[in-house]
């Protein structure tokens, strides 16, 4: 296998809770606790977990938007620090969720894709223009609008400019936080095609973060699925939507809707996910899971290899990988 | 008089985080005073102001004597209106024959020069305030904000009395820093507020995310957004300036005799108001017209940049026509029957029928799934049928015949006996729907006791009893809870609870799992599906998502751009889509659905602008079967099957055209 | 709960804290010499010597600072130079005067807008709002001392209606009440407006009267409830309105409260007595705003800490 662009090792990401006068942490919200995994050139890493379980942030820390509190990011063989981030943000970008608040309201779209190549000076000042216009056709957007500001675009070719910034100063990674969960099914897919589009041309790696299963499904080679802050079981898309090795995994899947699914048949869930303040003890999920020991309260199950590419943190994982 | 007060509104709007939502469109520079000049009154405002700042600047060519030249033999002279009084003196003349309109003239030279430049030493002060304390945060911002604080803890013009009393001189100069000083807090707080607001956006995100510095995100990402929020404030503080300035020369701590300002010649008139009463009235009048003009400008620019309070409350108006005979068969009719609904919002320039000429049924017990795009008219059809349609919408045409009552037409009384004990609405956001400063029990029981169906002393039980019915583990703990104490999930089976404890026939739900996870939306699917077949609840369920209704709906509405797309047997519809619309919407969802697909056939294009009536098919610009017919000729709804409508032309022409 | 108080009662003391520093230093901080500014000009320096250590103003900064603390936590605030009464026992018995005037005024002026403000708030530009409005506005830019003026002019001097100065009987209230809460209402009948418009925009109010609820019920209990509480802290804010225009208004109408005391002082320039006056308005006003943010805390159930 080739060298993993992006390599992410035990990341973690806590925020104090302050309260009172003098603000002392009076708790901490374990939003990314612990996270593995690598990034291949080209391929399509998806992220797939609930509202709150840390995907978001995982994006901005691994953007160094955020510090991490511990844990390491390798980028292309080198170590990312806070001094260092230059080369991680030549070759990684990042496309936000909400269309509306993730373009400046008061630049022109030309002036927005163009920024990144003034800042980093990939091009000099006169091929600029030349530049920004083969972007925004890349991404479908006419070039002769170049001139006019976000808000007289739809949410879909806002999306589209969005998209053309990231990959203005031609990164080789792109994360895609919740890029297409904001659009309508219609535009969405547009959008999804795009990606594909782009990622055949230029060999793009994309880590992409949704909540929507089927979306993730449809554009990752593997998917990481995360519960509180953690990796709770990884594997290349189609093996571990066809037979997860997590019981939280198979919940999720079976509460997907689908048009031709019957939903009495479904897994169902108790409760909801507890506060990522106050995580249970052992293992995150066991006042949810169906599957449920004693000893799920006291140890927390490892992520180990279940299967060819495939980890899950579950104490009955093999039970999952063998029978069923 | 403390100088927060007239920001009060400023503030508190100015702290809410920006409405994503598109009407809240930033407004560019080059209309801006396009759109300024369309406010009549706010730009007679800023004219009215413009022209007594002119007035002041050019107060030597105007003012018909010099403001200090005394003419004892002239005091006392009354205006020109009244008895005595000469055209020579048009106001008349103070005490010392001095002219009463030169010194109003050049007294506003003083206060506006004085005014002025506080304002501009408390902008320039308050704005890097601000500025460092929201974008460098910390230490910085907490001090910043401490001193603030103590300062508005403090009513400030007694200090700035007290400085002013004790210094042995004033100048232009001891005013403007004084009152300057007194006002950096009230644009520090706005400031620092906005950048907060702005900076956690994710384009300041992104533009950290593509390597800019943190001064090139302050400067170019973050401070155009900022800087917009000031002028309303800026000229509201000048308008409060004017009027202290006086208070100040009223006080005599103002600038020294005999430099005239509209507050000394006030305090002068005091003394002589039994004998001369214009000389009192007439710098208030001069003061009063001054802050009205520049309250009407900021008004204007306020208005502006938050154009939110435009519409005015709910207000239901039935309509007056009586109701159209559309199908006057002899048949039962079915729960309720909606015959060529037309809603509209009639805007400024613009009118949006958000809803047009739909017709439905839906009888007693079944399930009627809508789904449609985004602005496709979906929330507009459910508030119109529950009558709570946001001002300016209203029904303008059809009916709604609700077990024989059209609701359209009822009155206002009888409409709101039928919300609740007959029909209920569940909205998509659950922590916006419930009523934060009340706990749920106290909303249940309200509920309860309004229904006139439970006795008031069994509300509590059965507050309790509706929670347990929606699958709520701990009722007694949750009737004690505020709704921010609840999950979304909870809250959301709290509507629910709440919606039922009528015991409707029909129950509303607009997209009531979206702003939840996938597993509390399967449970609270399940819940809704139960209460239906226990309670022969019919439902009308409102959601962009058509996987959701494939085992839960009757039957489904497509709906595109207001209109009906196509309406049947939900099975028939999710098996054998009939309308080019509903079968690309289906292929979306499937080909994301099914493993190893290669390429998604989309929906190319973006969704249609209500406010343009175009002739033709609303789908024509997307659509892969569009032919010439379809530009010019509106489809209406055809039979394709039993109880199958699909408002398509490739229906009604012949084989040959429709496989072309 | 409990704990908030205690936060706030603590945060309290550090503002009065503040309060009393920045009064002490801006007195001293002013150019010249404050001896010398009290007594006419052409006093001998002799003279001046002893006004210098009556006042303390001999002695450095520092020094002069803790004794200034020291004796205002034991409730000394000096000695009027001019009729050489403690400050604090001339100030306490101005006080209940400027409160009585004060809270008449707002109790007044709450109720008016809230009423004025519902109305208005019922039909956003309709006739009754519009005409609100336009009242509101020209309220708002007439100054309040001009009114009084003018108020005086008119009912005391011309129609000898009601008495134009002192505290007397109850018609003496009339003129500065009405002085005050003409101030104050276009200000809060805004803010109330503003106030329930924004809250009848919400989610909530639809879903009230989704399930069935009347109007009143709506609006009376749903959206009060939640409006009302912004409002709270513009009622404390107006405090400060209150206790600073008292200055003016009571210097207009004669009225025996802190703020006359305050302008006498001022023109006789008695520093103690100034220094005095300013520090208990500005205690006043930080107590009333401590009381506003429990009031806070205790209608909005988010408040909790
Ligand atoms: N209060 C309003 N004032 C003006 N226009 C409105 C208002 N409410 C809705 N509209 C317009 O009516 C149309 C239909 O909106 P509606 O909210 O019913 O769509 P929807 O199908 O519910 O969309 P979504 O899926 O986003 O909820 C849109 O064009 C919208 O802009
Ligand atoms: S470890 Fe136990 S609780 Fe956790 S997922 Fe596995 S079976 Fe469930
Ligand atoms: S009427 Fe014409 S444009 Fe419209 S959906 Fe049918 S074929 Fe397409
Ligand atoms: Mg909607």
């Amino acid at each position: 296998m080739t060298e993993p662009i992006l390599r992410v090792h035990e990341l973690t990401k806590h925020f104090p809770i302050r309260r009172g006068l003098f603000g002392r942490a009076s708790a901490t919200l374990r939003a990314v606790d612990g996270v593995s995994f690598d990034v291949h050139p080209g391929e399509t890493v998806g992220i797939v977990g609930e509202s709150g379980c840390g995907k978001s942030t995982l994006a901005r820390t691994l953007m160094w938007l955020d510090e991490p509190t511990s844990g390491s990011v390798t980028f292309d063989g080198q170590p990312v620090s806070s001094g260092a981030t230059d080369l991680l943000r030549r070759q990684m970008q990042i496309v936000f969720q909400d269309p509306y608040t993730s373009l400046p309201p008061r630049m022109t779209i030309g002036d927005i894709v163009a920024d990144p190549i003034r800042i980093h000076g990939t091009h000099p000042e006169s091929e600029i223009r030349s530049q920004v216009n083969r972007l925004l056709t890349e991404v479908g957007v006419s070039a002769q609008r170049a001139g006019q500001y976000p808000f007289q675009f739809s949410g879909g070719q806002r999306q589209r400019i969005g998209i053309a910034r990231a990959l203005a100063i031609e990164p080789r990674l792109l994360i895609l936080d919740e890029a297409v969960s904001a659009l309508d099914v219609s535009v969405q897919g547009q959008i999804l095609n795009l990606l594909q589009d782009l990622q055949d041309q230029h060999g793009l790696a994309y880590l992409f973060i949704s909540h929507d299963l089927g979306v993730v499904r449809y554009l990752s080679d593997r998917v990481l699925v995360m519960y509180l802050g953690k990796i709770v079981e990884e594997g290349p898309a189609e093996a571990l939507y066809a037979k997860p090795h997590h019981p939280y995994t198979q919940a999720l899947l079976s509460a997907v809707p689908t048009l031709r699914g019957r939903r009495s048949e479904r897994v169902r869930l108790r409760g909801e996910p507890p506060k990522p303040t106050s995580p249970p003890s052992g293992c995150a999920f066991h006042p949810r899971c169906p599957m449920a020991q004693p000893i799920c309260a006291k140890e927390t199950p490892l992520l180990l290899p279940s299967g060819p590419g495939r980890r899950s943190a579950c104490h009955f994982s093999g039970q999952l990988a063998g029978n069923g | 008089m403390p100088f927060p007060d007239f920001t009060g509104e400023l503030t508190s709007s100015d702290q809410a985080p920006d409405a994503s939502a598109p009407a809240a469109l930033p407004v560019r520079r080059k209309s801006f005073l396009r759109q300024f000049s369309k406010r009549k009154v706010a730009t007679a405002g800023l004219t009215g102001f413009l022209i007594i700042v002119a007035m002041a600047i050019f107060a030597p060519f105007i003012a018909p004597h010099n403001p200090l030249q005394q003419n004892l033999g002239d005091n006392f002279k009354p205006p020109m209106w009244k008895d005595g009084g000469t055209s020579e003196y048009p106001l008349g003349t103070d005490p010392l024959g001095r002219d009463l309109l030169s010194r109003l003239i050049y007294g506003a030279r003083y206060s506006l020069a004085i005014s002025f430049g506080a304002v501009i030493v408390g902008g320039v002060i308050g704005f890097l305030a601000g500025l460092v304390a929201g974008f460098y945060g910390r230490w910085a911002d907490t001090l910043l904000m401490r001193l603030g604080d103590i300062q508005l803890a403090f009513p400030f013009v007694l200090f700035a009395i007290a400085i002013l009393a004790v210094s042995p001189n004033r100048t232009v100069w001891h005013l403007i820093v004084v009152l300057g000083i007194s006002s950096w807090v009230i644009y520090a707080r706005v400031v620092r507020s906005r950048v907060l607001t702005e900076r956690s956006k994710d384009y300041a995100r992104a533009a950290t995310a593509i390597g800019a510095s943190r001064m090139r995100v302050l400067r170019k990402y973050v401070m155009p957004n900022v800087w917009q929020a000031l002028p309303p404030i800026a000229l509201l503080n000048l308008a409060f300036f004017v009027i202290v300035e006086s208070l100040l020369s009223f006080l005599s701590l103002g600038l020294s005799p005999p430099t005239p300002s509209w507050g000394s010649i006030l305090a002068d008139g005091r003394q002589y108001m039994m004998l001369d009463p214009w000389m009192a009235l007439l710098p208030g009048i001069a003061i009063i017209i001054t802050v009205i003009t520049i309250s009407l400008a900021a008004d204007g620019f306020a208005d502006l940049l938050d154009p939110k309070l435009k519409f005015g409350a709910f207000r239901r108006q039935p309509l007056k026509t009586s109701t159209p005979d559309i199908d006057p068969s002899g048949e039962r009719l079915p729960l309720l029957s909606v015959r060529s609904l037309t809603t509209q919002f009639p805007l400024d320039e613009v009118t949006i029928t958000a809803v047009d000429d739909l017709s439905f049924d839906l009888g007693r017990g079944q399930v009627l799934g809508i789904v449609g795009e985004s602005g496709s008219g979906k929330s507009t059809l459910g508030f119109s049928i529950m009558q709570l349609l946001d001002a300016p919408g209203r029904v303008v045409d059809g009916r709604i015949l609700f077990d024989g009552a059209d609701l359209a037409r009822i009155s206002n009384r009888e409409m709101s006996a039928v919300r609740g004990d007959r029909m209920g609405m569940i909205f998509q956001d659950p922590g916006n729907s419930l009523t934060p400063v009340l706990t749920v029990g106290y909303q249940l029981e309200e509920t309860a006791r309004k229904t006139g169906k439970i006795p008031a002393k069994e509300a509590r039980t059965a507050a309790i009893a509706a929670l347990q019915a929606v699958g709520i583990p701990e009722p007694e703990r949750v009737i004690r809870a505020y709704p921010f104490e609840l999950s979304g999930g909870m809250q959301q089976r709290v509507m629910i609870a709440l919606a039922m404890i009528g015991t409707p026939e029909l129950l509303i739900l607009d997209e009531p799992t979206s702003a939840l996870d996938v597993t509390t939306q399967a449970q609270l699917l399940d819940e809704l599906d139960r209460l239906r077949r226990e309670r022969d609840l019919a439902m009308i369920f409102i959601t962009h998502d058509i996987a959701l209704l494939a085992d839960f709906a009757d039957s489904i509405l497509v709906m595109y751009a207001g209109q009906l797309c196509e309406l049947g047997p939900a099975n028939e519809i999710i098996r054998r889509p009939r309308h080019p619309y509903a079968q690309a919407l289906l292929n979306a969802v499937e080909l994301v659905d099914a493993p190893g697909t290669d390429r998604l056939a989309v929906i190319p294009g973006d969704p249609p602008d209500l406010s343009r009536h175009l002739p033709g098919c609303p789908f024509a610009d997307r659509c892969p079967h569009a032919m010439a017919v379809c530009r010019d000729v509106e489809p209406k709804p055809v039979a394709v099957g039993a109880g199958h409508l699909s408002a398509c032309h490739l229906h009604t022409q012949s084989t040959e055209d429709a496989a072309a | 709960m409990t704990s908030y108080v205690l936060q706030r009662t603590v945060q309290m003391i550090v503002v009065i804290f503040g309060v009393v520093t920045v009064t002490f230093f801006a007195v001293r901080l002013v150019p010249g010499d404050p001896a010398r500014l009290m007594e006419p000009p052409g006093t001998p320096e002799s003279v001046i010597k002893i006004t210098r250590e009556q006042l303390g103003t001999d002695k450095p900064i520092p020094e002069q600072y803790v004794n200034f603390i020291r004796d205002f936590v034991r409730g000394d605030l000096g000695t009027s130079f001019r009729g050489s009464r403690p400050v604090m026992d001339t100030v306490l018995e101005a006080l209940p005067n400027t409160l009585a005037l004060g809270l008449i005024s707002m109790a007044l002026t709450t109720i008016l807008s809230f009423g004025i403000g519902i109305v208005a708030a019922m039909r956003p530009n309709g006739w009754f709002d519009r005409i609100a409005l336009v009242l509101a506005s020209i309220a708002q830019a007439t100054p309040g001392f001009w009114l009084g003026v003018i108020l005086a002019l008119l009912f005391a001097v011309e129609l000898k209606w009601l008495p134009a100065v002192g505290r007397t009987g109850w018609k003496s209230f009339v003129l500065p009440v009405a002085t005050l809460v003409i101030s104050l209402m276009p200000l809060q009948i805004r803010a109330v407006r503003q106030a329930f418009i924004e809250t009848m925009g919400e989610g909530f109010v639809r879903a009230g009267r989704a399930r069935g609820l009347s109007e009143t019920t709506v609006l009376g209990i749903h959206v009060m409830k939640v409006a009302a509480i912004p409002l709270v802290t513009l009622i404390g804010l107006q405090a400060g309105y209150v206790l600073g225009g008292s200055i003016v208004i009571e210097s207009i109408f004669n009225w025996p409260g802190v703020g006359t005391l305050a302008l006498q002082a001022i023109n006789q320039r008695d520093f103690p007595m100034i220094q005095g006056t300013v520090l208990v308005i500005a205690i006043v006003y930080t107590l009333i705003n401590f009381l506003v943010d429990l009031t806070y805390a205790a209608l909005d159930p988010r408040v909790k800490y």
